[in-house]
């Protein structure tokens, strides 16, 4: 066992891990926040996904003690003060959820983008989630999703 | 009254919970004392476990439980969650093998205190195998001399015929005689939540509690029960939000399993399988071996029809006995035709155990079918939307599959939108009428007639060649009336007008619970904000229900619940009559006010009336209460069309557009809808060109067992999709509803691959599509070499 400290979400955490254990296995196992989910835990599906300073990575294959010093992000971090992220409302609203198992990582796939890119294309969206894997959706409502989710945003600085 | 929730795209109650990660899935319980669990897998395809030494397992600290063969109940079940009396269950599997029988077969299992315990205690398990010889394809294992996997004393595990006229007399009648063999591959659902994960805990009182990730909470509770020799009401089975299903949640996983390790500890256990697993021991759909023979008229009538398939089994029985059945419905109830004559052989071999995988038995019947009926139009000079408007069965003709008349038709609508959206007239047959951008095209100079004639090919590319195909389905609306199609539904009408709905959804994803909610607050009179549905289902707390399989969820669940709903509506009218005055006949609901048509003075709210049974002269809750299953099974009709960009140099596929017109009855949340077959063609576009386990001969062991080998689509593999909802209103079902959620899938492959055959002039007889199936095609060295024989009159 060894100790780390995680800032998870602006929360500073200290946890005693294992030196193998995921970045995936501490946030769920030992600091409950189930959001993240295992999928294949190879990297492949991105059910996964958190940020790291803001880049999304698979959770899955990052070990925990690798995540010392940065700033981790998870779903349960994106809602601010009892109101829904933009792109969780798009999300809801342009029916981009189905079963909701790909759906956290997929959105902080999209956050990174928009983050980076805040009105992007269809293309860029498409390649900005392609290492998050849907198998209910097709994809279209969530590319639709984000594409909306750019838009609110860029209104939101706007005003 | 107009409808003013039903066909609203309203938003998924539980999205919310969905999009801040906290929906609760198996992974995500928590016990006090949690074990994990895992399982020993064989690694050979077929051998006699002839000794396992547990004993330094058991002696690692931390093992809580170490279980072979010896520790099973010895009951031999089956893993498939059909209710009687439709389909034949064959029992002849235990819990973990006695006889390896495939890669990845479960031979022991242990429960430890943490994941790392778990995995090492499986290290020091040491098991002495026999091994065996072994067979892998269904043919070969049909054959005289074959290793036999069971006591049974031959592979063939089930065989079903259906007969419709003489089919002898039919070819006699035929102008020409077409006969192809085609082969399906072995796919998985893939769902991004693995099957396999479950929870279980039995308790000091004698209750075994199973979290599941199931499709079906009512038909693993019968499960767990016989597989471990319980009794069935000690067993309650609860379901949380569950990641996706398409079939592979359609039987038992690992619920047994977990359930014995849980008796045997006596504390809770959680059992997931890993994404390996997922491929190496989990249900996949049937690879078939069809042969297909077609007797047709020089003006495009079919006189005879016969289709011989094979079906891949797997190790295991589970669904494949009966399964030949629906293989069979689906080729009779495609196309009028007096005669026709179909035999399906399901046949064991040392492989993975096939299951259901969304469309079961139709997607490997329809690219056959509709593979063929392509050749068979352009034999005949015929479009093949003639062909299919010609031949298929429509409203008031008896459907082949239930012997019932159809209900409703949408067909011809969705062709022609669907032809007008892909631009069928225009680009049909273009490549091909230069004649000279046909198969080996890459060195003909005729692709510059086919941008010419407007099949465009990308940037002049000359060994680019650009087609468009279609396909046309027949899907059901359930499984009646081979199957029990049994739906429990209660609507509890609250003091403040509010409704809870208890009803044993298995939402998986589709979004069955809001339908469900839109229901009851359409047919109450109330609105959807107060309808309650927890997303939990929990066997305990709910009536009967089948569960989620042969897209019947919204026509049989939700016929359940509307009726439930009216029960409740009529208790509400008939108190509102007596209380404002006014015929019961005389007084509708909107909105959760009731008014009297007849005088304005005369209204009450929903929640008055319901405050009244409870708190005044009734002293009784208004609740509405349905078990039964829906009268009819509706088909459901689609048209699928694709444009395609061949490369002839690499013969690589590239799907530009889907055009999936469907015909689902009334939508009654079109948004849902769309999900549904937008999903779907994401899945059927994979089985056409990527998805594909092949056994590997020399060692049994399936040849992708990661993501990373199966080719699963992303989003940057997908074409433009274009999804067209037709609504022919079902006589029977909810609302006018049909079923949707297998059928999106089930004529993508043959489309594309008609489309492919427009693009280069071959046609493709084996799935998927591969660059070197393609390319084999186009040297001749494979792709369909059916017959066509003409008849001498």
């Amino acid at each position: 066992m060894r100790k780390i400290a995680l800032n998870v979400n602006d929360e500073e955490y200290s946890v005693e891990a294992k030196p193998h254990h995921s970045l995936l296995h501490v946030l769920r196992e030992q600091l409950g926040l189930t959001g993240a989910k295992e999928g294949c835990g190879e990297g492949h599906c991105g059910a996964c996904t958190v940020l790291l300073d803001g880049r999304p990575v698979n959770s899955c294959l990052l070990l925990a003690v690798e995540a010392e010093g940065a700033r981790v992000t998870t779903i349960e971090g994106l809602a601010e003060g009892g109101r829904l992220h933009p792109i969780q409302e798009a999300f809801i609203n342009q029916g981009a959820v189905q079963c909701g198992y790909c759906t956290p990582g997929m959105i902080l796939s999209a956050k990174a983008l928009l983050d980076e890119i805040p009105d992007p294309g269809e293309k860029e969206i498409r390649e900005a989630i392609s290492g998050n894997l849907c198998r209910c959706t097709g994809y279209v409502k969530i590319v639709e999703a984000i594409r909306a989710a750019g838009k609110a945003l860029a209104a939101t600085r706007g005003a | 009254m107009a409808l003013s929730i039903v066909g609203k795209r309203a938003i998924r109650l539980e999205a919310p919970e969905k999009v801040t990660g906290s929906a609760a899935f198996v992974a995500d319980l928590k016990l006090p004392g949690l074990l994990v669990g895992k399982v020993l897998r064989s690694p050979h395809p077929h051998a006699r476990i002839l000794n396992i030494d547990t004993s330094r397992a058991r002696a690692l600290a931390g093992v809580k439980t170490v279980v072979t063969f010896t520790d099973t109940p010895g009951i031999k079940y089956n893993a498939a969650a059909h209710p009687a009396p439709g389909s034949v269950l064959l029992r002849d599997q235990y819990l973990l093998a006695d006889t390896a029988r495939y890669v990845g077969d479960p031979v022991a299992a242990v429960a430890a205190v943490d994941e790392d315990t778990a995995a090492e205690a499986l290290d020091l398990i040491r098991v002495d195998y026999q091994p065996l010889p072994f067979v892998l394809e269904a043919e070969a294992a049909m054959a005289p001399g074959a290793p036999l996997l069971h006591d049974s004393g031959r592979n063939i595990v089930g065989r079903v015929e259906f007969t419709l006229g003489d089919v002898e007399d039919g070819f006699r009648e035929a102008d020409h005689i077409f006969e192809h063999r085609y082969r399906t591959s072995k796919v998985f659902p893939c769902s991004v939540e693995p099957p396999g994960v479950t929870m279980a805990r039995a308790d000091w009182s004698g209750r075994l509690t199973v979290w599941s990730s199931t499709q079906m909470p009512h038909q693993i509770r019968r499960i767990v029960a016989g597989a471990l020799g319980v009794p069935q009401g000690k067993v309650r089975v609860i379901k949380p939000y569950v990641g996706g299903g398409f079939g592979s949640r359609l039987g038992a996983v690992n619920e047994p399993l977990c359930a014995l390790l849980a008796m045997r500890t006596q504390k809770p256990v959680r059992l997931a399988y890993s994404i390996e697993e997922t491929f190496l021991g989990t249900e996949s759909r049937h690879p078939i071996d069809l042969t297909l023979r077609t007797g047709v008229k020089a003006d495009g009538t079919l006189t005879a029809r016969r289709l011989d398939a094979i079906l891949n089994a797997g190790a295991y029985a589970t669904h494949s006995v009966s399964f030949a059945s629906p293989v069979g419905n689906w080729f009779r109830g495609m196309y009028k035709c007096p005669n026709y004559r179909y035999e399906g052989i399901a046949v064991y071999t040392n492989t993975s155990p096939s299951g259901a995988f969304r469309g079961y038995g139709n997607p490997q019947v329809n690219f056959a079918v509709e593979s063929q009926m392509d050749e068979i139009a352009e034999h005949l000079g015929l479009d093949p939307l003639t062909l299919r408007e010609k031949n298929h069965p429509c409203m008031g003709d008896i459907w082949e599959r239930t012997k019932w008349p159809i209900e409703s038709c949408g067909l011809e609508e969705a062709l022609s939108l669907g032809a007008a959206e892909i631009g069928w007239r225009e680009k049909r047959g273009k490549s091909r009428d230069g004649g000279k951008g046909r198969a080996g095209g890459g060195s003909s100079s005729g692709t510059g007639d086919a941008s010419s004639t407007g099949n465009a090919v990308r940037g002049g590319d000359a060994f680019r060649h650009r087609g468009v195909g279609m396909a046309y389905m027949l899907h059901c609306s359930c499984g009646r009336p081979a199957l029990h199609e049994l739906s429990t539904a209660m609507v509890k009408m609250n003091e403040d007008g509010s409704a809870n709905l208890l009803y044993a959804g298995a939402d998986s994803g589709q979004g069955s619970l809001t339908v469900m909610a839109q229901i009851v607050a359409e047919t109450v009179g109330i609105p959807l904000e107060q309808v309650q549905i927890d997303p939990v289902t929990d066997t305990d707390l709910t009536g009967f229900e089948v569960g989620s399989h042969a897209s019947r969820q919204i026509y049989a669940g939700g016929n359940a619940v509307r009726r439930a709903a009216l029960a409740a509506r009529h208790e509400i009218v008939a108190l509102a009559a007596d209380i404002v005055g006014a015929a019961p006949g005389d007084l509708e609901i909107a909105d959760g006010v009731i008014r009297s048509t007849s005088d304005e003075q005369k209204q009450v709210t929903v929640a008055e009336i319901c405050r009244e049974a409870l708190f005044g002269s009734r002293r009784r809750q208004i609740i509405g209460m349905v078990s039964e299953e829906p009268e009819g099974n509706p088909p459901v009709y689609a048209a699928q069309f694709a444009e395609v960009e061949v490369d002839t140099r690499t013969g690589a596929v590239e799907v530009l557009k889907l055009v999936a017109a469907h015909d689902v009855g009334v939508a009654i949340n079109p948004a849902n809808v769309e999900g549904q077959i937008e999903g779907a063609l994401q899945q059927g576009l994979g089985y056409a060109l990527t998805e594909e386990v092949v056994h590997q001969p020399a060692t049994g062991r399936p040849g992708a067992s990661n993501l990373g080998e199966y080719k699963v689509l992303t989003a940057k593999d997908m074409p433009e999709i274009k999804v067209i909802i037709v609504e022919a209103a079902s006589r029977t079902g909810p609302y006018g509803a049909k079923g949707v959620g297998e059928s999106g899938l089930v004529p993508t492959a043959a489309a594309i691959g008609n489309a492919i055959y427009d693009a280069v002039g071959v046609h493709l007889d084996s799935l998927p599509f591969t660059p070197s199936r393609v390319l084999a095609a186009l040297k001749g060295e494979a792709g369909a070499k059916g017959a066509v024989i003409t008849v001498k009159k």
